[in-house]
């Protein structure tokens, strides 16, 4: 039987890169990754310590066509481990590398298409959560008579300020990228 | 050509640039990858996200088109449209050459 483990961890929708970066780390300690569930629960399996470079990707339109968007990677020796919330993992050891920082990105045009991917398929939802739900809520109650309205004012209060939290980090993310690009 | 073509591309990256040149004949993604990797002596290795991205970024264009699927992998080839905008980048690529050349001779 194979030693397993179970850990929870919190990445936000602009976490990719660290959620790559914890994966990778996991592995180099000898725990590969399974699958992970409910988009915060990683199972692992005991594993010889590698150096393997992980990758998420986000592509609706690859997971509609499947079987073609996984062989590609496959065929360029990336494996697939699985998909949640559509976003794709895949692994590749750094032994089987040609360069040192290979990743599934080759240039920074198909960087920033991934984040404006992102952007489309789970940021445009929250901002509709936002602009309908969370905005209109706070100006119902926003005088504060019962204990009731103050409830619900601290609840919707403390939603504002996590989207806000949530679009503030993706505007700077995409800020970061746009720098970095070059002219 | 439409003004949308144009904008986005002439000029083009480097990865559309390379499909774009390989799908004169029919091939399949990872063919792409392989015949860069022989074009460019071993320098560029196109990546699958990058590669998969603009792939179905050119054929919602029109520039190049699927022509069969070939064991899970899709088989494409340029088109018309396709060829102008490479005739285009190639005389830029020339013009810019050119002009380096020149400047380099003074």
């Amino acid at each position: 039987m194979k030693e397993r483990k179970t850990e929870v961890r919190f990445f936000t929708i602009m976490q990719w890169e660290e959620e790559q970066a914890y994966l990778q780390r996991r592995h180099r300690q000898g725990w590969a990754l399974d699958r992970v569930s409910a988009q915060c629960v990683y199972h692992f399996t005991r594993c010889e310590p590698e150096e393997v470079v992980y990758q998420l990707d986000y592509n609706q339109e690859g997971l509609r066509q499947k079987e073609d968007y996984v062989q590609m990677f496959t065929d360029c020796g990336w494996e697939y481990i699985q998909d949640c919330m559509g976003y794709c993992y895949f692994r590749k050891p750094k032994a089987d590398m040609r360069e040192d920082e290979e990743g599934i990105f080759c240039d920074d045009a198909s960087r920033l298409d991934l984040i404006l991917r992102i952007f489309r398929g789970r940021m445009v939802p929250l901002l509709f959560i936002f602009a309908l739900m969370i905005l209109p809520q706070l100006y119902i109650h926003r005088h504060v008579e019962t204990v009731w309205d103050a409830i619900l004012v601290g609840m919707f209060g403390l939603l504002l300020i996590l989207y806000l939290w949530v679009f503030t980090s993706f505007a700077h993310k995409l800020w970061q990228y746009r720098t970095s690009i070059r002219p | 050509m439409d003004a949308h073509i144009r904008k986005v591309y002439v000029p083009m990256t480097e990865t559309g640039f390379y499909i774009l040149l390989c799908l004169r004949s029919e091939t399949h993604g990872y063919g792409i990858v392989q015949q860069v990797e022989t074009l460019t002596g071993g320098e560029i290795h196109l990546s699958p996200g990058t590669l998969y991205g603009s792939l179905s970024k050119m054929e919602k264009d029109g520039l190049i088109r699927l022509v069969r699927e070939e064991e899970k992998r899709k088989v494409y080839t340029i088109t018309p449209l396709g060829t102008e905008v490479l005739e285009l980048e190639m005389k830029r690529i020339e013009r810019l050459y050119h002009t380096m050349q020149e400047v380099r001779k003074r």
